[in-house]
């Protein structure tokens, strides 16, 4: 249908007028008068990236835009790019993990628990980390249901369930961004001057922190291995980018353009994902994947056999200063 | 309904918190409903009206099921008259509908149009009769406000005598209202009766009627659809009078016609323009007299045409000539020789029509210029057939009608003038005795002496009374009866503030509060009156090219509001209470409106009109009756598109006819003169609409014959000029034989040399109808009108001009006195000079119109719909004097004018512009609210406030009055800008 | 089935907001809420140009492919049309319109949108035609009574068409022939992908 009006159109239109010239005498003397013309402005803006604006009365600035053709781009980005590259993100992790869960299974503490603990995170340190987790899995499941739930949700549970739960889930995302963002900034601050890399995560690195292969042996580490300080980073530099992009879609045309929004968009959208398959990672390796590792934001204490694993360097400064419990009565001692 | 429509807004509340708060998020249904529930309650708390007695009219969608009424009315802004479809239901108009049938608009509205539905829902109407009590407003009855105002007028009468009230009517009125208002003053006992004519083409009617007879549009909007040239002056029809731009357009297209805008500031019509030409504003007569320079020099001047039916051009060829490019480039900015082509077209491009409006008239020479553009048109022969004349572009709907009916410092109804003979017609029409009209005045000289223009009224309130140097009457005026005007249309706004303080009694009736109760600090004697829209009463209106339509009734007025015809009508009952009082032998009611039929305590628009077609005689509103007018609404779809003619399929009650019976339509209504729907066209039998130039100004002039040479109309007997006929000159021919006895009786019970114009028989126009004469007379046009101050029209220089070197050799007019005051005009300009005005205010101000307000805006920035596409009031400016005052587009800037106190400034938004050219800043006139940074939000009654105020250009414009009319000069002063 | 369309004769557009306030009397949308709008460019500039603009119901209308919720539904007449029940107000449809169509009620905390308001070619919502409900959320429907846009039918020039694409694109063709210029169709490329030339 379209493509035989597109027939009927292009020759109705062939015998091409040019547009109404205008004579213009006086003081002071205007340019010559160069008549706009649609269809030439709209390739020319659509290739440049520009938009055919104007003025308006009212006071919506937004308003004076006549055609903005980054839309088109911009739903490429959404529809495609964004749905590809998280797709592919997520699902791969997936893969990825139970790959490494298959072939590695559960990593064991290296000869076993000891008994005694030392203690890893404090209350505060958990409570920040369990408020940043939680906001973030509910901000990770929300965002991506604006991207893949229309394909996974929507058929299951028809359109007015799944509006109402993706207005609740909008609501959520809007408002959980405030502790989630507090949460950052929080976990910056008490964790970011053990997380400055050194030469030590270099080596971590090459050994590829242990966990690549049976048997092999993590590096020594501080306080935060590499890929702990990984994760770190990437939580704080990422969560604060799309903290700062989230707050420009929040208050939309608050501090920028439709270029700048949409804009935004991709760098949250992008970076959430990304994000999110690096976070399922991390979940995995401190829940399933390690044993010993939960335990360090579950109850704060860990085993002091794993601790000296993955952290040598950080158990000895603790020992040192003796925050270490006392072995239980019967434990097996300590590894070495 | 999206929004909840009773929305009362607390007064103080800024504007977009307002509505942020609001009017949005109504949009799903359960929020809408919530907020309903909010906006009643809420909202009715903060407000200490109580809403018991307040009747208001409730939106809401249509309802399928239930029968829908469609009512035809005619817009209440603009001359244009586009039809307004109304869909009403149970009392409700729930919905407007595009009014295809109407041959002027076709369906169509301008932004205004499209949104007069909200006018009758009222959300800031003023809802009953106010007062101002210790400078608060007060709730009255109405019985009790008309008592208390009639009393205090006639306090006035009896201390200061009759001129010291004045009557300021209205171009909104019907032309019933407009008639009863001019009656009223008469019977008051006053010429000092005006509207807003006065300050938008008064100079107009009195140059072309000057010139060829009739101050009116010689053409229509129609008609300009067969125009091959159409020149622009002064005019912005895009924004003031978009539905012409249809035909404009339309015919730009068919004829491939060119369209030459020439004016100081690139409009929204110089966008669509062939043509445009960017001039120093107040240069308009170098301006033509360049183009006519051109014309002469190459021979392109109708020499026939100028033969026959033009005098005096060869006094207008000896000024032209001092227009020579050079001199036309020195003064007005346009290089001189570009003007041949514009010559060219408008000169052998033929037909051509000029437009003008408020651009061209609203100047000290307003009354010139009309009479240079008149001269254009007469030299190029291009007057009195279709696609040509001069299509004056008129402002308010119904801004022809008031004139009409001589809501005029000089006139009574139909151009009849103010001497005995018109007193003597309107006496008889009335059914009164002229010495009772006599009776009524403060003395006889009174009678025929010209009021005091509006534009005037707060000077005639200050000044010292003095026949000399000040003011030449009894007293000072001392009362103000104000039926919808605004106040801040007129200029010098702070000379009007101590006027309006200086008043005994100020009364306000409109729908609105208007500025007139707002700008002055009075605390007693001030009513406001709540008079409806012409949307809730009936009545003829008569566009600008003279169509008269007939507006039904939509829904009832709402609230406590009452039509004009109630209020004068009661007024006149209170009136006569009041002099029973105190014992003063004046009455009014009875005799005013005893030839009116009277229902539910107001006379009926049909018998005020039926009154009407018995004595406006002269204008041709005689054949104009109610059933006619009536039977052309209904048959709209028959009226030729061009020619606005009803064809022969037409039904027999307006078969031939011209849609709405454009004045003058001779003679009685059962003669079926069709209307005339192009003047002066010798082309039609006069029983066809044909016409010849009028004979007004007798019938010779220093020996030269001033009647038409060897042009009549079409099947005329007589085959050249011929003078206007009185019983004298039908006898001369014979012709009184004809007259049927009844005709002749009536004839002779009013005795001596009846006129055709004062012949309430109709018999002389019948007479000569039948020999295909014009009985007005077969004259020639006037090109020197010698009875005006300038009678070939010259160049002066405003009086705040930044030219000081242009003055001594183009100086305004000496001072003079006219209505009763002095006129300053060299005075003026030699003290700007000395005080070397040029220099600290460098950037000329001109003012001009938006297509969302109307007027002084009250109304339509009452109106939520048009309100929100213009928020703020600002100024044009070139970006070039921008940059140099560090003013960025949309930032606050103020200005002050050279009469504004040195510390006095007022604060408008900047919008940087190429518009307007480098030195010339502009400014819309239809803001008010804010004066000199004063925020007057507060002093209108709760909740009638204007939802957007803003600083009126009125307080920064200066003296300045053309001589003929005291048109107020406001397109050319002088202001200086700068950040705020 | 007829392929609504509109289009803007630039030639002929003066900016008089009849367009404007015709939508907002017939649809009483409320303040903020611009369903239509008329943009003039090159203002006061020679070349200057208004066009009146509102959703353009694309074919292939990129709302509706980024719609969270797949609240866009086009109808038989090609009008794209959407479910204020199951939209959003996530604002996504905002960045991919080319024409800055949709419009968000300002609702509750910081920049919140309520649910997304457009032009609805005059042609109601997915409620049954002509009902109180459908008024209520998406204002009248005129389509469904035999009417045109209102906008349209009430443009002052003439300016503004709405109808069929084949017969106002004749329309316009037709004057383009008789008056000898025109610039072109605003929006029809990338609106409909038809390259209207002039």
């Amino acid at each position: 249908m379209s493509r035989l009006l597109l027939a009927l159109f292009a020759a109705a239109f062939l015998a091409a007028a040019p547009a109404s010239a205008q004579n213009v005498v006086g003081t002071p003397a205007n340019p010559a008068p160069v008549p706009p013309r649609a269809l030439e402005l709209e390739m020319q803006q659509m290739l440049t990236g520009g938009r055919i604006a104007g003025r308006v009365t009212i006071p919506d600035e937004r308003a004076a835009n006549l055609i903005q053709p980054a839309g088109q781009s911009w739903r490429d980005f959404h529809n495609t790019t964004l749905t590809w590259v998280g797709g592919i993100a997520i699902l791969g992790v997936l893969a990825v993990l139970a790959l490494f869960y298959m072939t590695r299974g559960r990593i064991p503490i290296e000869g076993g628990p000891s008994g005694r603990t030392i203690e890893r995170f404090n209350l505060l340190d958990r409570s920040v980390h369990w408020m940043t987790a939680s906001t973030f899995v509910i901000l990770a499941l929300s965002g991506l249901n604006l991207t893949f739930g229309r394909f996974l949700i929507l058929p299951l549970i028809g359109p007015e369930a799944f509006a109402t739960l993706s207005l609740w889930g909008k609501i959520a995302h809007n408002f959980l961004a405030f502790p989630f963002t507090l949460g950052i900034v929080l976990m910056f601050l008490l964790w970011a001057k053990d997380n400055i890399p050194n030469g030590r995560d270099i080596a971590w690195f090459k050994a590829g922190g242990g966990l690549i292969g049976k048997g092999a042996h993590p590096p020594p580490a501080g306080r935060f291995n590499g890929g702990q300080k990984m994760v770190f980073w990437l939580t704080v530099l990422g969560g604060a980018a799309v903290a700062v992009s989230g707050y420009i879609l929040v208050f939309p045309f608050a501090f920028t353009d439709i270029a700048g929004q949409q804009l935004a968009h991709m760098v949250h959208g992008l970076l959430s994902v990304l994000m999110i398959a690096a976070i399922m990672a991390h979940i995995y390796i401190g829940s399933i994947g390690m044993e010993g590792a939960f335990d360090a934001m579950g109850s704060g204490q860990v085993d002091l056999n794993w601790a000296k694993e993955h952290h040598a360097l950080w158990v000895e400064q603790e020992m040192a200063r003796g925050r270490v419990s006392a072995p239980p009565a019967g434990a097996a001692a300590a590894g070495d | 309904m999206l929004i909840k429509r009773s929305d009362r807004i607390a007064a103080k509340a800024r504007l977009a918190s307002v509505y942020q708060g609001l009017s949005s998020g109504g949009l799903d249904r359960r929020a809408f409903l919530r907020n309903a529930g909010l906006g009643a309650t809420g909202l009715a708390a903060l407000g200490a009206m109580p809403l018991t007695v307040a009747r208001q009219a409730e939106a809401g969608p249509v309802n399928h099921a239930a029968p829908v009424q469609r009512i035809k009315n005619i817009c209440t802004h603009c001359s244009v008259g586009c039809t307004v479809i109304a869909e009403v239901q149970n009392g409700v108009w729930v919905g407007q509908e595009p009014a295809w049938e109407s041959p002027i608009n076709r369906g169509t509205h301008c932004a205004k149009g499209a949104s007069v539905r909200e006018l009758v829902h009222g959300d800031r109407r003023l809802r009953y009769p106010m007062k101002l009590a210790g400078g608060r407003w007060q709730r009255i009855s109405w019985e009790t406000a008309l008592n208390e105002i009639a009393d205090r007028m006639m306090a006035v009468r009896a201390a200061s005598g009759p001129e010291s009230v004045y009557f300021l009517g209205s171009a909104k009125f019907s032309n019933e209202g407009a008639y009863l208002f001019r009656k009223l003053a008469a019977f008051w006992g006053t010429n000092s009766v005006d509207h807003q004519a006065r300050i938008c083409h008064s100079t107009t009617v009195a140059g072309v009627a000057n010139t060829w007879g009739y101050g009116a549009q010689t053409n229509s909007y129609n008609d300009i659809r067969n125009a091959k040239t159409v020149l622009f002056i002064g005019s912005n029809a895009a924004e003031a009078h978009p539905v012409s731009l249809q035909h404009i357009l339309s015919g730009k297209e068919k004829n491939r016609a060119n369209v030459i805008v020439a004016d100081p500031r690139f409009t929204r019509t110089a966008a669509h323009a062939t043509d445009y030409i960017r001039f120093r504003p107040g240069t308009d007569i170098p301006l033509t007299w360049g183009i006519l320079w051109h014309i002469f020099e190459n021979g392109w001047e109708d020499r026939e045409f100028i033969r026959q039916r033009v005098f005096g051009m060869d006094e207008i060829r000896a000024e032209v000539a001092k227009w020579n490019p050079a001199e036309v480039e020195r003064v007005t900015g346009v290089p001189g020789a570009q003007l041949r082509e514009v010559a060219r077209k408008f000169a052998t491009e033929k037909p051509a029509t000029l437009v003008w409006c408020m651009g061209a008239t609203q100047k000290t020479v307003g009354t010139a210029n009309v009479r240079a553009f008149s001269v254009l048109l007469l030299a190029t022969g291009n007057v009195g057939g279709p696609g040509n004349g001069a299509n004056i572009f008129r402002g308010h709907c119904n801004v022809q009608g008031a004139t009409d009916f001589g809501l005029d410092v000089a006139n009574l109804p139909a151009y009849y003038g103010i001497d005995e003979t018109a007193w003597r017609h309107w006496s008889r029409v009335w059914g009164v005795s002229y010495e009772s009209m006599v009776a009524r005045f403060e003395s006889p000289q009174f009678m025929t002496m010209p009021g005091i223009p509006s534009t005037r009224y707060f000077d005639a309130a200050t000044a010292e009374v003095n026949p000399q140097t000040g003011l030449a009457q009894r007293d000072r005026l001392k009362a103000m009866i104000v039926f919808g005007h605004g106040g801040n249309t007129i200029t010098r706004m702070p000379e009007a503030v101590r006027g309006l303080e200086a008043l005994d009694l100020l009364v306000v009736a409109d729908p609105h509060p208007t500025t007139f109760a707002v700008l002055h600090n009075r605390r007693e004697n001030t009513y406001l009156l709540p008079i409806c829209t012409q949307f809730e009463c009936s009545g003829s209106r008569t566009a600008s090219n003279r169509s008269v339509q007939w507006g039904s009734k939509i829904v009832e007025p709402i609230f406590e509001s009452k039509s004009d015809y109630y209020a004068i009508y009661q007024l006149a009952g209170a009136l006569d209470r009041a002099a029973e009082r105190r014992n003063m032998p004046i009455r009014f009611q009875a005799d005013m409106f005893k030839n009116f039929e009277i229902v539910n305590g107001e006379p009926t628009p049909e018998s005020i009109l039926r009154e009407i077609n018995r004595g406006a005689i002269a204008s041709g509103y005689s054949g104009i009756s109610p059933e006619r007018l009536k039977a052309h609404m209904a048959n709209q779809q028959h009226f030729d598109l061009t020619t606005l003619r009803a064809g022969p399929d037409a039904p027999p009650e307006v078969r031939g006819d011209y849609y709405g019976l454009p004045w003058p339509c001779w003679g009685k209504p059962e003669w079926r003169h069709p209307g005339t729907h192009i003047l002066y066209n010798t082309a039609l039998h006069v029983k066809e609409g044909g016409g010849t130039f009028r004979a007004r100004f007798g019938v010779e002039r220093n020996g030269v014959s001033l009647l038409a040479d060897g042009s009549a109309s079409r099947g005329s007997e007589l085959t050249t000029g011929y003078p206007e006929f009185t019983m004298e000159v039908m006898r001369r021919l014979g012709w009184d034989q004809e007259l049927t006895p009844a005709e002749r009786e009536v004839i002779e019970r009013i005795g001596g040399n009846v006129s055709w114009a004062t012949d309430l028989s109709m018999g002389i126009i019948r007479v000569t109808m039948e020999h295909g004469v014009m009985a007005y007379g077969n004259a020639k046009a006037r090109a020197v009108a010698w009875n005006l101050p300038d009678p070939v029209p010259v160049h002066r220089e405003p009086i705040y001009t930044p030219r000081t070197d242009l003055v001594a050799q183009y100086p305004t007019l000496p001072d003079r006195r006219a209505f009763r005051l002095p006129h300053l005009g060299v005075s003026v300009q030699q003290r700007a000079i000395e005080r070397n005005i040029a220099r600290d205010y460098p950037i000329i101000l001109s003012s001009g119109r938006l297509v969302e307000y109307e007027g002084g805006g009250e109304e339509t920035r009452s109106n939520k719909w048009l309100a929100e596409l213009q928020q703020d009031m600002f100024i044009e400016i070139n970006p070039a004097d921008a940059a140099a005052r560090n003013i960025r587009d949309g930032a606050w800037v103020l200005v002050q004018g050279p009469e504004m106190p040195r510390d006095k400034w007022v604060r408008v938004k900047a919008l940087v512009t190429e518009r307007v050219g480098r030195g010339v800043a502009w400014m819309p006139f239809h803001f008010a609210g804010w004066f000199m940074q004063e925020d007057q939000r507060r002093k209108y009654p709760q909740g009638t406030d204007p939802i957007v105020l803003g600083e009126s250009v009125n307080a920064v414009t200066t003296y300045g009055y053309d001589p003929v009319t005291f048109m107020q000069e406001t397109k050319v002063t002088l202001c200086q800008i700068r950040a705020a | 089935m007829a392929r609504m369309m509109f289009l803007c004769d630039a030639e002929r557009c003066i900016e008089c907001n009849a367009c404007v306030t015709a939508c907002k009397n017939e649809h009483e949308v409320p303040w903020g809420i611009n369903r239509r709008r008329v943009v003039t460019i090159n203002d006061g500039k020679p070349g200057e140009r208004s066009i009146s603009m509102a959703c353009m119901h694309c074919t292939d209308a990129p709302c509706a492919a980024v719609c969270p919720t797949s609240c866009f539904y086009t109808t038989a007449d090609a009008v794209v049309l959407h479910d204020k029940d199951t939209c959003i107000g996530c604002g996504y449809c905002f960045y991919a319109c080319p024409f800055g169509a949709p419009q968000y009620p300002r609702v509750g905390n910081f920049g919140g949108r309520g649910k997304m308001d457009k032009c609805t070619y005059c042609a109601g919502g997915p409620q049954q035609d002509n009902t109180a409900a459908e008024y209520a959320q998406y204002g009248s429907n005129r389509l469904a009574e035999g009417k045109l846009p209102l906008c349209a039918e009430m443009c002052s020039t003439k300016a503004l068409l709405a109808g069929d694409g084949q017969i106002i694109a004749q329309i316009y063709r037709e004057r383009v022939q008789q008056r000898g210029y025109g610039s072109g169709a605003w929006g029809w490329r990338t609106a409909y992908r038809l390259e209207v030339q002039s």
